[in-house]
């Protein structure tokens, strides 16, 4: 710990001035591995119950090793509170499921339901998560209202659909700028300035970069399908050299697909966050995409080597790396944020949120 | 003894330098600013290497620490000891057994845990959930793969009643039907959780005679009787949740990867248990098993092996089937 010293401003007055304060992760992925598989084990030995109690750990250790001028974050989410939204979530999923396996009517009722209570799960999400959130002792929040939350994760996400994802930066935006526009720090708002405009940029960039990748396969391996379209031209038994040649071509796309998740989240991050605002106090994210993808690639090989031992090693690579690229720009002092005294929020939504695998993050 | 640290009000985000020390049970913050409080009224944030430690005050005014070697010494002192899942945590040896007892667990759990509570659990629940999951499912099949039967009614009615005189390999036959149907994918028979077993017309006509088909008939009445469909839903829920807690974290797609090959596992004993059941009817009543292995490989001929490998398949390899059914005489 002490090593890291020097890196954070050794006394308050240091961070009054204008000077950009970057963010550390200290976390490790050797003790992550002790705690994920301590808390895997307790989690299984007690059919689920005890992971509301390994997530809050979890989380306190995530928010714990990561520091901005010096002073870390802190989680305060209750267990209790999960473990209930963990169960609701469960009994939930497992309807769904049934649901599923009749078709018909009550499957398609169950997808308009869960479509109709998604936005509002959010909603609760957004406001448990930045509530028992805290940085130097003064909590986040949220404050949007549940009518502009089903505009942003039901009716523009059914834009996006209806218009053929044509419209989905357009929604995403709105999604971002709603998140971000609504959060605080205490009492200070965040605000959020990225236009439509540059989530089309960024949207068409990956579009562009996955078309140059499919036509550069398509033209590595364009002799493998010919063979193939001939293969089932042909009357009679198919060649199989056709059938590995169609196969090597799609596990190719298949793969590009993995390769191009981390540039779009590249460049999405640090839209988002050279876009935002929390007062008068910038942010800049300045995330490199063949590092992602380096990060990206080297996880999903280690965790299939290994198993899935190297899992806590992948997670903290690649939080390391998302949080280490970025820095806050102070204007001003860091030091008069004023705490929110009203700010309370309900604890339902957060383990029905994370159970139901919703990213927020981006 | 004094340690470092930087104080937080709670109220504004200035950063006060402060020291804590402890004295009669009582700690005392000084430095930029001067505060008392119990010790029994904090909290002290969970032992890690990395993250930073907190002591948290009762109105949320918080110290954060920077010499974490004093700080711990400070604890031990105040007689703080950490929660035995901490010291786990803390250690490799408790690492390791952890990591040993979640292998094993998980391993037995797997081949053998989960299939047995399965198997109590859909054969305790009363049949009329299983049948009202799929009472749909006729419906839809015949409107995208099935087409009414070219069969004669007579020699339906002469299969169907030809099969249900035959004695079942054990007491309990919940009730079925046959349904016959034309196929357009194929030659196949399936068994839907709702008691009804599907015939096509394609697989009658593949069979050189009736006591192939009845062969067929009987592996599907064994995945009745055995209640395979809950069992399978039940495994491959629990299969999903286990994996979800050991991969949640990372993505989607790792997580899927093994959720299908475990399953596909279930799936192939399924088949080899229906293929028993199978085994037994046709001895029960005096039919030679050699009609089913010459069944399975006129099937064999006419579809063709899975091509995705064993540890992706749902169903045994036709050689190890057949291997099975000469064993069994």
């Amino acid at each position: 710990m002490s090593e890291n010293l020097p890196l954070f401003p050794a006394s308050a007055d240091a961070d009054r001035g204008d000077a950009p304060q970057r963010f550390f992760f200290n976390g490790t992925g050797s003790e992550y591995f002790r705690i994920w598989i301590v808390n895997l084990l307790l989690s299984i030995v007690t059919l689920g119950i005890y992971s509301a109690w390994a997530k809050v750990r979890r989380t306190k250790y995530f928010y714990g090793s990561s520091t901005v001028a010096g002073s870390s974050f802190e989680y305060h989410g209750n267990p209790i509170a999960i473990l209930k939204g963990r169960i609701v979530a469960f009994v939930l999923i497992v309807i769904y499921n049934i649901a599923m396996q009749t078709s018909g009517r009550l499957a398609l009722f169950m997808i308009v339901a869960v479509m109709a209570i998604a936005p509002w799960l959010i909603w609760k999400s957004l406001q448990f998560k930045l509530y028992n959130s805290s940085y130097r002792s003064i909590r986040f929040g949220f404050r949007g209202s549940m009518i502009e939350a089903y505009k942003a994760y039901l009716l523009w996400p059914l834009l996006a659909l209806f218009t053929i994802f044509l419209a989905a930066p357009f929604a995403h935006q709105r999604m971002k700028q709603f998140q971000h526009n609504e959060s605080r720090f205490g009492a200070t708002h965040f605000s959020f300035h990225a236009s439509v405009g540059s989530f089309y940029r960024a949207y068409l960039l990956v579009f562009f970069i996955w078309l140059a990748g499919v036509v550069a396969i398509s033209i590595g391996l364009g002799g493998a399908i010919m063979a193939f379209i001939a293969a089932i031209r042909t009357p009679g038994n198919p060649e199989p050299g056709g059938f590995i040649g169609f196969f090597t071509f799609l596990f190719a796309l298949y793969i590009w697909m993995f390769v191009l998740f981390p540039i779009f989240v590249t460049l999405l991050q640090n839209l988002i966050w050279n876009n935002t605002q929390l007062g008068a106090h910038r942010f800049t994210c300045e995330m490199k995409w063949p590092r992602m993808v380096f990060i990206t690639l080297t996880n999903i090989l280690g965790v299939i080597c290994t198993l899935g031992l190297f899992m806590p090693f992948a997670v903290i690579r690649m939080l390391k790396y998302r949080v280490e690229s970025m820095t806050l720009l102070p204007a001003g002092s860091l030091e008069e944020f004023v705490a929110d005294t009203q700010a309370q929020a309900s604890a339902t939504g957060e383990g029905m949120a994370d159970l139901l695998d919703f990213d927020l993050s981006l | 003894m004094a340690i470092q640290g930087f104080y937080y009000d709670g109220k504004t985000s200035r950063a006060y330098r402060a020291t804590l020390s402890v004295t009669d049970g009582v700690a005392i913050i000084s430095g930029d600013v001067e505060r008392t409080c119990p010790l029994d009224t904090l909290r002290v944030s969970e032992r890690t290497r990395h993250a930073k430690r907190k002591v948290t005050f009762p109105d949320e005014a918080s110290f954060e620490v920077e010499d974490v070697d004093a700080f711990e010494n400070m604890l031990i002192d105040t007689g703080f000891s950490d929660s035995t899942i901490v010291r786990t945590q803390q250690s490799w040896r408790g690492t390791l057994l952890a990591l040993a007892l979640t292998a094993f667990v998980l391993v037995t759990g797997y081949l053998y845990g989960l299939p047995m509570i399965a198997n109590v659990t859909a054969k305790a629940m009363p049949a009329s959930i299983e049948r009202s999951i799929s009472s749909g499912m006729l419906d839809f099949l015949d409107k995208q793969i099935l087409a009414p039967s070219e069969l004669p009614v007579a020699r339906q009615t002469a299969l169907t009643e030809r099969f249900t005189a035959m004695h079942p390999p054990k007491e309990g036959v919940p009730a079925y039907s046959i349904v016959y149907r034309k196929s357009k994918i194929g030659p196949n028979a399936f068994a839907l959780p709702s008691g009804q077993i599907i015939m096509t017309d394609e697989l009658i006509k593949l069979m050189d005679n009736d006591d192939q088909v009845i062969s067929v008939l009987a592996h599907e009445l064994g995945h009745l009787h055995e209640r395979h469909l809950m069992r399978r839903l039940i495994q491959s829920s629990a299969v999903g949740a286990v994996v979800t807690l050991i991969f949640g974290d990372a993505s989607a797609v790792v997580a899927n990867i093994p959720t299908i090959m475990l399953d596909m596992h279930y799936s192939r004993e399924a088949e080899r248990e229906a293929d028993d059941y199978a085994i037994d009817m046709l001895k029960a009543n005096g039919i030679a098993l050699t009609q089913m292995a010459r069944g399975f490989e006129k099937l064999k001929e006419a579809i063709g092996e899975d091509p995705s490998g064993s540890y992706l398949s749902s169903h045994p390899s036709t050689a190890e089937r057949i291997e099975r059914i000469h064993r069994a005489q």
